[in-house]
């Protein structure tokens, strides 16, 4: 073989960034836990609570809707999301990608954009899906406000998810942390902001991930400023920035 | 084109803890080169390979590729290096045509879908191109491991047992390859415990253990300079080979 060799130059972000999104909205695209976890969450709870007495128990139709992309997202951030880091970390595709001339944070910041379009995608599903079932029209301020909550939602149960991969090395008990992780907040969140666990829950529910997001949602579809509102404006970045903070200080990307 | 040799690894040390498992070892790879690492498990094989690829610190010593070095300019050596990982994976979701696309990009390469198909024709993988990695055969996965790692022609080469598991057919067929590798001017560094293999392929080896060089040279020159050994001379059933050279060596014990 006598083909003369170009020596090999530093690739720019922009066509690293390229390559990686095109290839991590491709695999969201495919992957049917996605699928389930970002549409199927929300707008089953929201058909369920349109089509039967519950509604009677929500302010508005917003608030339902709201809570609805809430589970959507906490789903998305806390099984999809951290399942799917988890599984590449161990099968070594993070691996594979640190050996190229790709910084770090790009290879996860690829991850994450394509989380929070899909995000966006979903909360207008979830409106769309509530004006149908409801019957009522959100005016756009309404929806762009609730596009606005959906990204911070987002960011806050993606680095939830950061941090549950971030302290637990294997497979199995990511999954297996997630799941109580989501259980249990979805108990206090939905159950505890209902009263039907008595004031003490109801007060906590408030300050919890899903309490504070579904608080900022009533507020952006309509409901009247109160003190809850304040602790849901102050509650969600707080959780997002400390969560971030244990999601990537803590982070291994080999799983040994 | 740079005139540094592709690889000189100067004093590296590796430590995990107490244990020491790389132990001051130097080396330097010529252009043109294809180089054999050889040792028994445990020897600082792996941490070797892992700090040229950027993926472990070394706790003392220098590794410069193509005279750029891995911890200061770590993007930079990434860029000349070309790299099959011994248990790697590739993204699920994605067809291996869509997977070579993605790390094209990463390495700084636009690729055409025609120049995609080319270069899996290239591996004889054109059938396959629609295929994840995961449902290609052990030799297509070797094969489709190796493109990857050629794709940005590198001034070197890391290869981990590149033919592990591999049938005859299938090894002789990435030998042809590898030998290829060497006419672009590049230069390859591979580990083996194939003796055959190190004889076939490489035009030097260095045999270490317990992360320390115990012999370099041709594969004839170290068969040569241990011919007299008492050990290679109890070992060798007629004619010293390497594979007596090498259990001389470094012991029969088996290690896990």
């Amino acid at each position: 073989m006598t083909e003369t060799m170009t020596p090999p130059t530093r690739p720019s972000i922009g066509l690293a960034l390229g390559s990686l999104l095109r290839a991590d909205a491709t695999a969201a695209l495919r992957s049917r836990q996605t699928l389930i976890l970002n549409l199927i969450v929300p707008l089953l709870y929201i058909v369920i609570l349109g089509i039967n007495d519950a509604k009677k128990h929500f302010a508005t139709p917003g608030a339902v809707v709201g809570l609805g992309i809430t589970l959507g997202l906490m789903a998305a951030g806390m099984l999809g999301y951290s399942m799917l880091v988890a599984a590449d970390r161990t099968a070594g595709v993070f691996q594979r990608l640190r050996v190229t001339p790709t910084p770090t944070w790009l290879i996860m910041a690829s991850r994450i954009i394509v989380q929070l379009v899909s995000a966006v995608v979903m909360s207008v599903v979830a409106i769309v899906a509530g004006s149908i079932v409801f019957g009522t029209t959100f005016p756009w301020p309404q929806i762009l406000g609730a596009m606005g909550v959906s990204l911070l939602g987002a960011v806050m149960f993606l680095c939830l998810g950061q941090a549950i991969v971030a302290l637990a090395r294997s497979q199995g008990t990511v999954n297996a942390i997630g799941r109580l992780l989501y259980i249990l907040l979805l108990l206090v969140g939905l159950l505890g902001a209902s009263n039907l666990l008595g004031e003490t829950l109801q007060h906590i529910a408030v300050w919890t991930p899903v309490g504070a997001l579904a608080g900022l949602y009533d507020v952006v579809f309509g409901a009247a400023w109160s003190g809850d509102s304040t602790i849901a404006v102050i509650a969600v970045p707080v959780y997002a920035v400390v969560l971030g903070v244990v999601g990537v200080r803590f982070f291994r990307w080999d799983p040994r | 084109m740079s005139a540094a040799a592709p690889l000189v690894i100067d004093g590296l040390v590796v430590r995990y803890g107490a244990r020491t498992a790389v132990d001051g070892l130097s080396l330097r790879i010529e252009r043109g080169e294809i180089f054999g690492l050889l040792g028994p498990n445990g020897a600082g094989k792996t941490s070797t390979m892992s700090v040229i690829e950027g993926l472990l610190p070394p706790s003392g010593g220098t590794v410069l590729v193509d005279g750029e070095e891995v911890t200061r300019a770590p993007l930079a050596a990434k860029s000349k290096l070309g790299v099959q990982l011994q248990s790697s994976s590739f993204q699920a979701e994605l067809t291996i045509a869509q997977l070579a696309r993605l790390y094209a990009g990463l390495y700084g390469l636009r690729l055409r879908a025609d120049e995609v198909r080319d270069r899996l024709a290239g591996m004889g993988l054109d059938g396959e191109r629609g295929q994840p990695f995961k449902r290609l055969s052990g030799g297509q996965q070797q094969r489709f491991s190796l493109l990857v790692a050629t794709l940005p022609r590198p001034m070197l080469m890391l290869l981990d047992e590149p033919t592990q598991g591999l049938d005859p057919q299938s090894r002789r067929q990435l030998w042809s390859e590898i030998e290829a590798l060497r006419g672009d001017g590049g230069a390859v560094l591979l580990t083996t415990h194939s003796m055959e293999e190190a004889q076939a392929v490489c035009d030097r080896i260095a045999i270490i253990d317990h992360g320390r060089l115990l012999a370099t040279g041709s594969p004839a020159e170290v068969v040569a300079a241990h011919r007299e050994d008492p050990a290679v001379q109890r070992l060798a059933h007629g004619e010293p080979t390497l594979e007596d050279v090498f259990i001389a060596l470094t012991g029969s014990a088996v290690r896990d």
